[in-house]
């Protein structure tokens, strides 16, 4: 059925009103006035000790510190992997999936070359279908299979470059295993485990890696200002987001932290730390839980850079990111990407053009399986619900 | 039905790209490197190894975009950036680029005699196309019946420019004084005596000081 888009235009225009960041200039000029003060050696001794109930950010250097864009090496090669998947599907009448991971190698100077190319890894073994765990048996699904995806990706991108040279790997997307850390232990542990062995790869040939978001929708040092102008302290209190929170119910008192808008750390660097084009912020370390599990020198850090189209997120392990010669590496090979490709890393683009697959690509893997089985006499049949999908009827 | 001398000249071993769309009146070819293509006009060839068919016929189109058709290609340079520089500057281009051209169908040849008429068959998908050699040109053209059949084409191209195209590229490689050429012109003003405002077209254009 077609969207009958007339029903909602009005909750699309209130909806437009709320996201127009000036109907609330009171609590804007409250944040540019909180960045401009905060004291990183206090706003340090407060995260040390704070109960928050939100991810924070704790800075390397000063909190308001930017960095110039370094010069951009004449010569360096950059590489990226990008992975498009088909998750084992409970419709399809074979038990299978498929990784093709788009491999991009660039090398910039008087000698300029390109390779892309791609690579699907076809699985259907029992052992691939299931994570390797002795007590709970636990299918593949797609969240899983994004894990293996991500690992495959650190592995071949491994192979693309040559530490010799001034290199850079660079991954779409966070190096944070956001979408498994509620998991249950035994997928949590497995996947932290393979993800470890690939991140570690890399640092063993000295390949420095970095991820890019882009238009990142995090507030992590929003909400670590957040900490910074929380009154508990002043009251001699140790702060507890929870039980500040607690007392809106019980004793009608709002945190003093609602002062602040609820933007993102795209928005506070872009209009209100003013990251001028090429520029980037302080490194920062991410607090996210799950980097407990992670190698201590592959803990995540990370910078924002104006790459003069978007304020981008960009992460580095920590092995990276305790160099200053390789930030001012991943700082100068991104913008330069960014530059090339109009404004995202033109080597993310190319990886993601070579790994994708279309609907039609798909499809040829089904048919293929299922002209393979009908070779074998075995008629393949149609869940219900998938037959309605192919063929649609009135 | 004319001799053809045909293949053991280098030149005409030589691959310009390979076929990748095919129909009964024409082709369209991807060429081997990025903005290496045949001149508009020229004659060129498929096939003809062993016992097959060489088919013939005359580049009427070149493109050069993004391989993949959803992608356009965008301005990457400026007054510091241009040209050359804009391909070392972006490597990858030359992998998400291609040049395509489309040819005509003039003919065949089977053996040692080539026909000015289209080929029962469609030229064969993925196969090689090669440029013709002096003496493949000397051969097709030496009565030029097909001259007709490209009157009627219909392709990017109005078919009196493609024809004038045609005509001079095979002068230029001919360098007979003309003479083909002039033979090649009285025949079209026999032909177009009735049409001749597209002929003065043709004429025109390959001749445009006259």
């Amino acid at each position: 059925m077609t969207l009958d888009l007339a029903t909602i235009a009005d909750r699309i225009a209130q909806l437009v009103g709320t996201v127009d960041p000036a109907f609330e200039e009171e609590r804007f000029d409250a944040l540019e006035r909180s960045w401009g003060e905060a004291d990183t050696a206090e706003v340090r001794r407060r995260l040390a000790t704070a109960k928050t109930s939100f991810l924070t950010a704790t800075p390397h250097g000063r909190l308001q510190e930017r960095f110039a864009l370094p010069v951009v090496p004449q010569q360096y090669t950059v590489a990226a992997t990008d992975g498009s998947m088909i998750a084992p599907d409970r419709h399809s009448p074979a038990r299978f999936y498929l990784i093709n991971i788009g491999k991009v190698r660039l090398s910039y100077g008087t000698q300029s070359s390109a390779a892309l190319t791609n690579e699907p890894d076809f699985r259907f073994d029992e052992h691939d279908l299931y994570v390797p765990d002795v007590v709970h048996r636990i299918p593949v699904n797609e969240t899983i299979l994004g894990v293996k995806r991500a690992c495959a990706e650190l592995h071949s991108v491994a192979d693309l470059l040559d530490p010799a040279d001034c290199s850079v790997a660079l991954q779409d997307g966070t190096l944070i295993l956001w979408a498994i850390q509620s998991l249950q232990d035994a997928i949590v542990n497995w996947a932290v485990t393979e993800y470890m062995e690939a991140m570690r790869v890399l640092r063993e040939r000295g390949i420095p890696l970095a991820s890019y978001i882009s238009a990142p929708g995090s507030a992590d040092v929003l909400n670590t200002l957040r900490i910074a102008i929380c009154d508990y302290p002043e009251m001699g209190l140790q702060i507890d987001c929870n039980a500040c929170r607690a007392r809106i119910l019980t004793e009608n008192r709002p945190p003093a932290c609602d002062i602040l808008p609820a933007v993102t750390d795209r928005y506070l660097f872009e209009r209100v730390a003013h990251l001028e084009q090429g520029e980037r912020s302080g490194l920062f370390d991410s607090e996210s839980f799950i980097l407990d599990k992670y190698d201590p020198d592959q803990r995540v850090q990370f910078f924002f850079l104006n790459t003069g189209r978007e304020i981008a997120r960009i992460e580095v392990p920590q092995w990276v990111g305790s160099d200053p010669n390789l930030v001012d590496r991943v700082h100068a090979v991104v913008y330069d990407q960014a530059q090339k490709g109009l404004g995202y890393p033109v080597v993310l683009q190319e990886a993601h053009e070579m790994a994708v697959l279309s609907m039609s690509d798909r499809r040829l893997v089904t048919d293929a399986i299922e002209r393979q089985l009908a070779r074998h006499g075995v008629v393949v049949t149609q869940s219900g619900k998938s037959g309605s999908k192919r063929g649609r009827f009135v | 039905m004319a001799a053809l001398f045909s293949a053991g000249e280098s030149k005409s071993q030589e691959r310009l790209g390979e076929v990748i769309e095919t129909t009964t009146t024409s082709f369209v070819a991807e060429s081997d490197q990025l903005h290496a293509l045949p001149d508009l006009g020229a004659l060129v060839r498929v096939g003809g190894r062993a016992s097959q068919p060489s088919y013939f016929g005359v580049v009427a189109f070149g493109e050069t975009g993004g391989l993949d058709t959803s992608r356009r290609a965008v301005r990457r340079g400026g007054v510091d950036i241009h040209d050359e520089e804009v391909y070392q500057r972006h490597p990858e281009l030359e992998h998400v680029l291609r040049t395509i051209f489309t040819v005509t169908v003039v003919g065949y040849s089977s053996g040692s005699v080539c026909h000015h008429v289209l080929p029962t068959q469609p030229v064969p998908l993925h196969y090689s196309v090669h440029p013709c050699s002096r003496s493949d040109v000397l051969a097709f053209t030496a009565e030029p019946r097909y001259l007709p059949m490209m009157l009627a084409t219909s392709g990017e191209l109005p078919p009196e420019m493609l024809l004038a195209s045609h005509l001079r590229w095979v002068d230029g490689v001919l360098r007979d004084d003309h003479i083909w050429l002039a033979d090649a012109t009285r025949r079209l003003a026999r032909l177009m005596k009735r049409d001749y405002d597209r002929f003065s077209m043709i004429a025109q254009a390959i001749a445009p000081d006259i």
